[in-house]
């Protein structure tokens, strides 16, 4: 992308924004034919009524799961000198959410009827509570970037009354850590609850699905986080990377990545014995059937064995190409995981007649409208955390406390490079 | 954060949170339990369908067109050849289920799906969202998204009967109400759903040979509740422990359940 941007004549970073702004543009366009047409203009069918958006709706919250786990780190475990990069997985958090948000507008059939799920509640459906959850997160998220937004020069100059109170709300950073990471646990581990207890779906009838989502959120979305910092650190001058954090971060990840495998060794090894009608059959499909690259390229060997290599031996992992590939695979494979979990279930169509119970396949290829609007809304948070990075310094590793108080400026330490 | 304060401030914020999951679990198991049909109401409404009878001429779902309004790309009440006893064709027809334990009211994040005491399965249709989890979960397939606005004459009407309810909106999920709006009127009127024909199901009243019965199941003496116990019945997917409240009986008395 470097080489590509000096080839331009005006600005890399112009070049970049134009780009997205084109992308976001034409999947605001899209969005609009949606909510004008109505989601006939999708591949969505009766038996196959979720698709692309809600694989780009559940990434979305996966790759957000480095705000909860991190702020834990931080504000809970007590590791402060973690604060940088926990700031860095909020505002992705913060822009996580709301993409999922805009996905789940255009995904349901009345989105002027939104609302109804925070007024009328069923709280015995995993969907109501994912929701309360996400919009109560939502405001964690919204609270904890308080600060990050408070950095904006702008703002500061314009208002700095303003500035200094948000920027205050970071006294309440421990308490904001502990209602994230409470709903965090809820309403990650809900997504794929919100699957797992469905009877009628025998692949995803299973307790553990709710624990592998968390689980591959967490990594996802640290992978996520280590992921910008590295890439704008090596895009502009501006940004400075304490690389030793990052380091130790993706180190973690690596040992995520492990105890993921290991749980997704035995959720599937467990599904492959006896034959069980639509169980079986979703297992097929993602062991050799359409599913199987996916499963096993996209999911197994790029998305955990090869980042848990990377990241786990040292040397590749403190070579800035190698650690920057294996969270990008991470992430990959998360995406993949989730576009997999969702349709082995939808793809299988059990019979319900009386007798030997008969399997057909479906299939679901998404239509250009939904892929152009999903695009739109990547490009969206692209296009957010770009600024992000450029105005309010999501990703600076440089002395916090004389960033964040600038009160003490003169009396705070610089923090030592490194551990 | 000051340095004197931290230790207190942290093992407050510890129980706080410890507290605070305990109560939300409890709450959520609670609700799970309590979670299920509701109370019953004087009528629990019930169908017999016989396979034996049934020759899959599909009147049933037309009059369920005509009556409920409904789109020609939606059936509510699909009927389905499943193959062949001897020399004759079996067909199912499969309506929505009406289950006691309903998925579908179990995933629904609004309560646009809900029972009603007298066991119908009914869809609030202002308040549906579309989200679609509800078709996701029903084992029956029972459940239609409007992925278009019905516009236009609906072609089985009047041959067929005449609407008695509104056309759903764009963007809803719908699916068989149990024809809610006959049995109400009808015991407005003080007529008995499943004897009189106004206030029974639209298919009931439509088949030609008599396979649907309608009827109450708190009431020993409806037709459903003799059937019920005189015959052979079985319900679709009885393993899944939804418990529907449409009957099956078989095509001949070698075919059991």
């Amino acid at each position: 992308m470097k080489n590509r941007w000096k080839s331009i004549a005006i600005s890399p970073w112009i070049a970049w924004v134009g780009f997205l702004s084109i992308v976001i543009l034409a999947g605001l366009i899209a969005g609009l034919f949606v909510i004008w047409k109505g989601l006939s203009v999708t591949n969505l069918t009766d038996l196959v009524p979720w698709g692309l958006w809600i694989t780009v709706d559940l990434s979305a919250i996966a790759m957000s799961a480095g705000a909860f786990s991190l702020c834990a780190v931080v504000y809970l475990l007590g590791l402060k000198r973690y604060q940088p990069v926990a700031r860095t997985a909020t505002f992705i958090g913060l822009i996580g959410y709301t993409m999922a948000l805009l996905s789940l507008l255009l995904d349901i059939g009345r989105p002027d009827r939104f609302w109804h799920a925070l007024v009328y509640w069923n709280s015995h459906s995993l969907l109501w509570e994912v929701t309360m959850c996400v919009m109560l997160y939502l405001m964690v998220l919204l609270l904890e970037s308080m600060p990050i937004f408070a950095r904006f020069e702008w703002l500061q100059s314009r208002w700095p009354k303003l500035a200094k109170k948000m920027s205050r709300v970071h006294h309440y950073a421990p308490i904001l850590a502990i209602i994230g990471l409470g709903l965090s646990m809820l309403h990650q581990s809900s997504l794929g609850a919100v699957y797992g207890v469905l009877k009628a779906r025998p692949i995803w009838y299973r307790p553990d699905i709710s624990v592998l989502f968390i689980i591959s959120a967490v990594a996802a979305g640290m992978a996520l986080t280590v992921f910008v910092s590295m890439l704008s650190a090596r895009l502009t001058k501006r940004v400075q990377v304490d690389d030793a954090l990052l380091e130790r971060v993706s180190f973690f990840v690596g040992w995520i990545l492990v105890g993921y495998l290991y749980f997704r060794f035995w959720d599937a090894l467990s599904m492959t014995y006896t034959y069980d009608p639509g169980r079986t059959e979703g297992l097929n499909l993602l062991l050799s059937g359409p599913l199987a690259f996916n499963f096993w390229v996209g999911e197994m060997l790029l998305g955990i064995l090869v980042p848990m290599v990377l990241l786990l031996n040292s040397r590749t992992r403190t070579n800035p190409f190698w650690r920057m590939a294996a969270m990008l695979l991470v992430v990959g494979g998360v995406v993949a995981y989730r576009w997999d979990t969702n349709l082995s279930g939808l793809l299988i169509v059990l019979s319900y007649l009386p007798g030997a119970p008969v399997v057909n396949y479906t299939h679901y290829v998404p239509s250009f409208i939904e892929v152009i609007s999903a695009a739109g809304i990547v490009g969206y948070g692209t296009l957010a955390l770009s600024l992000g990075v450029r105005y309010l310094r999501i990703v600076d590793h440089r002395d916090i406390d004389a960033l964040e108080h600038p009160q003490k400026t003169a009396t705070a330490a610089l923090i030592p490079n490194g551990d | 954060m000051t340095e004197p304060l931290q230790l207190d401030r942290r093992s407050f914020l510890k129980l706080a949170a410890a507290g605070i999951t305990a109560l939300a679990g409890m709450r959520i198991i609670q609700r799970a339990q309590a979670t299920g049909p509701t109370a019953e109401g004087l009528h629990q409404w019930a169908m017999v369908i016989d396979q034996s009878k049934c020759t899959g001429c599909g009147y049933c779902n037309m009059a369920c067109k005509a009556h409920n309004d409904i789109s020609p790309d939606i059936s509510w009440t699909e009927v389905i050849d499943v193959g062949k006893v001897g020399e004759k064709m079996i067909f199912i027809a499969r309506p929505c289920m009406q289950c006691a334990h309903a998925p579908c009211v179990d995933v629904c994040p609004v309560q646009a799906s809900y029972y009603r005491p007298d066991g119908i399965v009914m869809m609030n249709y202002d308040r549906c969202i579309g989200c679609r989890y509800c078709q996701v979960a029903c084992p029956y397939g029972a459940r239609s998204f409007n992925w278009e606005q019905f516009t236009g004459p609906n072609p089985a009407v009047p041959e067929w009967g005449q609407p008695e309810v509104p056309r759903r909106p764009r963007g809803v999920v719908e699916k068989c109400s149990f024809c809610y709006q006959r049995i109400d009127r009808g015991l407005a009127l003080g007529l008995t759903p499943g004897v009189d024909a106004v206030a029974t199901p639209a298919c009931v009243v439509a088949c030609p040979v008599g396979a649907r019965t309608f009827g109450d199941l708190n009431d020993a003496a409806s037709d459903v509740s003799k059937l019920l116990s005189n015959s052979v019945s079985f319900c679709l997917r009885e393993d899944l422990g939804t418990a529907p409240r449409i009957y099956y009986l078989p095509a001949s008395s070698e075919v059991r359940s």
